[in-house]
């Protein structure tokens, strides 16, 4: 959408930030950053992970304090470095996760902390509602104030937090991934949202990995690659290749042009290791049916929210599903828990490593036997000679940095724990290897070896199956690409045919 | 705190335990020689011994974030339910078994409610503390059963080898068991893995509803055997016994051993270390004819310093 | 607020329960039964309406049976060993008490620890403490001499409402005890506290998402230790009222009774999981534990099953607390299913 003519917007800049830099040890994290916002603006904020754009956004509320550089908020030198001074110059952030009290009502949500209060500290419930329901009629919301927050669709609460955040007079509010967890239709209606406050005049910064959002809803953007911001433009002058080709620069060519020379398998060896036939969750998934093959890697790719994960562990037995059969090598499964499926030649490496995948306070060694505990096993007792020579085995094998099993795996680097997390799977040496975004929040060295554990591994004669948002690694890595949208497998690709406009195409059609 | 002493307490953390046993031994022992005498030092170790039992087999459980409140009715009903066994005439080790027994059962039970049902523990065994006690009650009546002519079951609290009570050889015996089950089998890397992810460790294949079930029934075991040794001990049975305040003996134990009560990293050995702290500082204050008083104080005061501590290190 | 529907449940189960032994247990539906459940209960719903303050925070105080004995030894000192007068010697009581519920918060709060393992520290230090300024041990005479202070004495009274209101010539009531009042004030000040107040909201907001709290500007520290104060104020309240009716102290009263203030407040709906709850849940939560042990009583059967059928209402209440909050999630995942 153009970036209509706006009542409100006159031309002056809502926040105009100068010069911001954040350098961490060696690292700078950010660039002698500018980064402007104007009244009734809807302002793309776009770059790969690591581009800089949360440290940007942790200086904007207040979280990090940069090295240099300022901050104006309608013309007012903003103290930096306090959230309480960020929040009541006017600037309001809808976080990624949620940030409210889930079993009070919507009106005590909108109002956590700051009650409006009569004598003896009785909170003034009249003055309360009456401000709410104002803040609704004004930027034309519609919310049950009595509704419990907890039993609330997830759209829902996160228009609560915006009115939360207009509620202390946001002048400029910042979005991180405000759609992640929503399906299509909720995410239509936050975009209609959006327009209303834009409409009242409110800024917005919209940091968002999906493109059609960007497209969607956006006036202008900023797009940041390195720590720099490298490209500001409005959207209408844009086309997806072209933000594309900016935020990840010519590594893009470079390792697009790699990739190229890797051979793709398509259906690997021709055995089929893993079948799925019709597979649903009710709520989650429908009629999901593909056949994985030995020696290939097949990525499944989609929005986030098109359940992939949820398919994943309904395959893996750790969480159930209404209808539909899995074959392991021809012969019908029935997995009821991961132990079942490990025992039937199955791994699956899961997405949040902190939540689902590591024992963060324990050592590499211990964490990469876990899955394999009972095969140093002699007798009843751990084979700990065993245990020791098979973590080094593994540490060299994945390159853990540093080569120390004692070490805490919390103490390692992303990239490192992303390497343990997968070495614990491959340690059982699975049939059938499952990865949930094998790759997130790690950097590029780390990438491009976990991309070769993978290719070892099919090479090796094992079905990879990978599921990634990520569309350089899935063009990178696949070698059939499967598209998932809105728990439909819509459909399967060989790679080698595929471009990456192609893919994204077919990923946001609906 | 001022700028330097974190610095002090980090690295002192991990020793805290140790060291404040040898001070307090030094001191003791300066005021009163007596202190150091070997019949003072074994009758300390036999004043814990029950004590840490129970600590050593409740580790587990708070290892993995868990509590057992139910510790000291199931003390009683081991006794009690032993009691009536040699009544009805049965030899020593179906006597022996069945208290056991009942205790495990006690144990699965409230395991199984917290594993599988996804109670919460501290509700769980305080409920079982209620309902345990009750039985124990029914079965034997609030009176003193004595145990007569029962030289076999007498020998167990009472007995000694080579100059030392029988009941230190179990305590030990039990602490290596454990130790073992820790140091050298799969369970104590499950155990830890539970207490740090149990999700992750679910994912990875692990049992761990299972698991923590009979974590529950090892806890219960414990309290069961020290009920046994006290009921023969004290020549008598009574579903009375392990009053309030057991329990938390137990816990602090585990606690000051450095387990943390949230889950995850913890150790049996240094559990046995916290037991004998106690009982140190307890038999120490006794000979210094500290009151009962001061020493109640004194042990909430230290078990907060030395969790504050352990919390900066 | 919303009322729950866990509060729903406990009050249908109560008045299940009320009707059961109305109809079953003999001479339970009399006027002098109720009296003694009101008597004997009141002062327990007190202390777990202060119980269910660190609760709400998902935290738990393990000392306020300690802290009871030594408000009840406070009191007892003040008037028998220093023959001070009831109007000093109550407040007193009640200030210790309250400090000593403001300490389990500091040691929370600044020192970090676990609720659990700095209540259960001070559970021990409060009753050595009371060991230590027991009157009953300094001036051993004392140990037999009954309270006598008018002030202190003057709580365990008992109004015929029956008779001032004329109704005694339709039914025939029980004499209200005083502590019954009280216990009501207690709820009624708190209740609006908790449910009418910005202090009231923080508590709910920090028990439900500490981290919401943080970033909304609420103090998180101070609301736990005045959290932890309210419990210890109402552990100084019940202690007053049960050294009243006993006319004595002793150095182990209220052991143990931390355990039936959680009860109470869990089978009241007060979730573990912090942020839900009331305090009417919890006082109706005392009187049915009351009523289960009386009503048993009259029905000849032996006390000991009562101590067992209160663990399996415990059981009950917390197995119900988690059924809820499965339904709970089941209910936003279908929400989510007809969204997409």
């Amino acid at each position: 959408m153009p970036a209509a003519a706006n009542p409100n917007a006159a031309s002056s800049s809502l926040v105009e930030a100068r010069g911001l830099t954040k350098i961490y040890g060696n690292l700078v994290a950010l660039d002698k950053a500018d980064f402007r916002v104007m009244r009734g603006e809807v302002r793309a904020l776009i770059g790969s992970n690591g581009a800089g754009k949360s440290t940007l956004i942790k200086i904007l509320t207040g979280a990090v304090m940069p090295t240099s550089g300022s901050v104006k908020l309608d013309g007012v030198e903003l103290p930096l470095g306090r959230p309480e001074e960020m929040i009541r110059h006017g600037i309001g952030c809808i976080y990624q996760h949620s940030n409210m009290a889930p079993a009070m009502s919507v009106l005590d949500n909108i109002f956590l902390g700051r009650q409006p209060t009569r004598r003896f500290g009785l909170v003034d419930v009249k003055a309360q509602r009456r401000e709410a329901e104002e803040l609704l009629e004004r930027y034309g919301i519609d919310l049950d104030l009595d509704a419990v927050v907890g039993e609330l669709p997830t759209v829902k609460q996160k228009e609560v937090e915006i009115v939360k955040a207009l509620a202390l007079n946001a002048k400029v509010l910042l979005m991180d991934e405000p759609t992640g967890w929503l399906a299509t239709s909720e995410v239509r209606r936050l975009h209609d949202t959006i327009r209303l406050l834009k409409s009242r005049g409110v800024g917005i910064v919209y940091i968002s990995h999906m493109l059609d959002e960007i497209f969607t809803v956006c006036d202008t953007m900023t797009i940041m690659r390195d720590g720099c911001v490298i490209a500001e433009a409005d959207v209408s002058d844009m086309t997806r290749a072209k933000v594309i080709e900016l935020m990840v620069g010519d590594r893009l060519a470079r390792e697009s042009s790699a990739a190229a020379h890797e051979a793709r398998h398509p259906r690997g060896n021709g055995e089929v290791r893993l079948s799925v036939k019709g597979l649903t969750r009710r709520g989650m998934f429908r009629d999901v049916s593909f056949d994985l093959y030995g020696g290939e890697i097949l990525c499944i790719t989609g929005l986030i929210g098109s359940k992939r994960t949820e398919l994943m562990h309904a395959i893996f037995g750790s969480e159930p599903c209404d209808a539909g059969t899995v074959e392991v090598d021809g012969k019908p499964v029935n997995f009821r828990s991961p132990g079942d499926a490990m025992a039937g030649g199955v791994g699956f490496v899961p997405e949040d490593r902190h939540r689902d995948g590591l024992m963060s306070g324990m050592t590499v060694t211990e964490n990469l036997v876990m899955t394999t505990l009972n095969r140093f096993r002699r007798l009843f007792l751990l084979d700990r000679k065993g245990i020791e020579a098979a973590s080094r085995r593994s540490i060299d094998d994945l390159s853990v940095k540093p080569p120390d099993g004692r070490k805490l795996v919390r103490h390692l680097s992303g990239g490192n724990q992303q390497k343990v997390l997968v070495g614990k799977w491959l340690r059982l040496g699975p049939k059938v290897i499952i990865l949930d975004e094998p790759t997130v929040g790690v950097d590029v060295g780390a990438k491009a070896e976990i991309y070769a554990i993978l290719r070892a591994e099919r090479d090796r004669g094992a079905a990879v199956l990978v599921v990634s948002s990520d569309l350089e690694e899935v063009m990178t890595v696949a070698d059939r690409i499967g598209i998932m949208v809105s728990g439909r497998l819509r459909s399967i690709h060989d790679a080698a045919g595929m471009s990456m406009a192609q893919v994204v195409a077919e990923i946001g059609a609906e | 705190m001022s700028a330097l002493s974190p610095n002090i307490a980090t690295r002192l953390a991990p020793h805290a335990l140790p060291l404040a046993i040898a001070a307090f031994v030094v001191v003791f022992s300066i005021i009163e020689p007596a202190f150091l005498k070997p019949d003072n030092l074994v009758g300390i170790v036999r004043q814990v011994a029950m004590v840490g039992i129970m600590a050593t087999c409740m580790t587990f459980v708070i290892m993995t974030g868990g509590i057992d409140l139910s510790v000291g009715p199931v003390l009683a009903l081991s006794g009690v339910v032993a009691f009536f066994v040699m009544e009805a005439g049965y030899p020593l080790p179906i006597v022996l078994a069945v208290g056991l027994a009942s205790g495990v059962a006690v144990g699965m039970v409230s395991g199984a409610m917290i594993a599988f049902f996804g109670l919460p523990p501290i509700i769980v065994t305080l409920a079982m503390l209620s309902i345990v006690r009750g039985s124990a009650l029914l079965l034997g009546g609030p009176d003193l059963h004595s145990i007569r002519d029962q030289p076999g079951y007498t020998f167990i609290g009472t007995g000694s080898i080579a100059g030392i009570p029988f009941s230190i050889y179990l305590f030990i015996a039990v602490s290596l068991l454990v130790i073992f089950l820790q140091k050298m089998t799969p369970i104590g890397i499950c155990v830890a893995a539970i207490g740090e992810n149990e999700r992750a460790a679910f994912l990875s294949g692990h049992r761990t509803r299972t698991t923590k079930m009979w974590l529950y029934a090892l806890s219960s075991f414990g309290a069961a055997l020290a009920g046994i040794i006290q009921s023969s001990q004290v020549h008598t049975a009574s579903a009375t016994y392990g009053e309030f305040g057991t329990e938390l003996d137990a816990i602090a134990s585990v606690v000051l051993g450095g387990t943390s009560l949230m889950g995850g990293n913890g150790s049996v050995a240094r559990t046995i270390v916290g037991v004998m702290f106690l009982g140190i500082m307890s038999n120490g204050m006794n000979i210094l004819n500290v009151s009962i008083d001061i020493q109640l104080i004194a042990k909430g005061a230290i078990i907060a310093l030395a969790l504050a501590l352990a919390e900066r290190g | 607020m919303r009322v729950q529907s866990a509060f729903i449940a406990v009050v249908l189960f109560f008045l299940a329960v009320l009707a059961f032994f109305c109809a079953f247990a003999p001479n339970f539906a009399t006027a002098s039964n109720f009296e003694d459940l009101m008597a004997g209960f009141s002062f327990i719903a007190i202390l777990a309406i202060g119980e269910s303050f660190p609760i709400l925070l998902r935290g738990i105080d393990l000392s306020v049976g300690a802290v009871l004995a030594l408000a009840g030894m406070v009191a007892f000192d003040m008037t028998l060993m220093f023959d001070l007068p009831g109007y000093l010697a109550i407040p007193a009581a009640l200030i210790v008490a309250t400090l000593c519920g403001a300490l389990n918060g500091v040691l929370i709060v600044k020192l970090r620890l676990q609720p659990f393992i700095a209540t259960l520290s001070t559970l021990a230090a409060y009753r050595g403490l009371v060991y230590a300024i027991s009157g009953r041990q300094l001036v051993p005479e004392l140990a037999t001499t009954p309270l006598s202070d008018p002030w202190i004495m003057g709580l365990d009274t008992y109004f015929d409402i029956g008779s001032a209101t004329g109704l005694s010539s339709f039914i025939e009531l029980p004499w209200f005890p005083l502590s019954f009042f009280i216990m009501i004030a207690t709820l009624v000040v708190f209740g609006v506290l908790l449910s009418r107040t910005r202090f009231g909201r923080d508590i709910f907001t920090v028990g439900g998402n500490a981290e919401a709290a943080r970033l909304a500007g609420i103090n998180v520290g101070r609301t736990i230790i005045i959290a932890y104060a309210i419990c210890g104020f109402c552990a100084g309240l019940a202690a007053l009222l049960m050294i009243a009716r006993l006319s004595t102290t002793t150095e182990s009263l209220g052991l143990g009774m931390e355990m039936s203030a959680i009860a109470a407040a869990v089978i009241g709906g007060v979730s573990l999981s912090g942020g839900i709850g009331g305090l009417s849940g919890p006082v109706i939560g005392t009187f049915l534990l009351g009523m289960v042990l009386i009503g048993l009583t009259l029905l000849g059967i032996s006390q000991f099953v009562q101590q067992i059928l209160t663990g399996v209402i415990l059981l009950i209440a917390v197995g119900h607390d988690r059924f809820l909050a499965i339904r709970r999630q089941k209910r936003l995942a279908a929400n989510l299913a007809e969204e997409a």
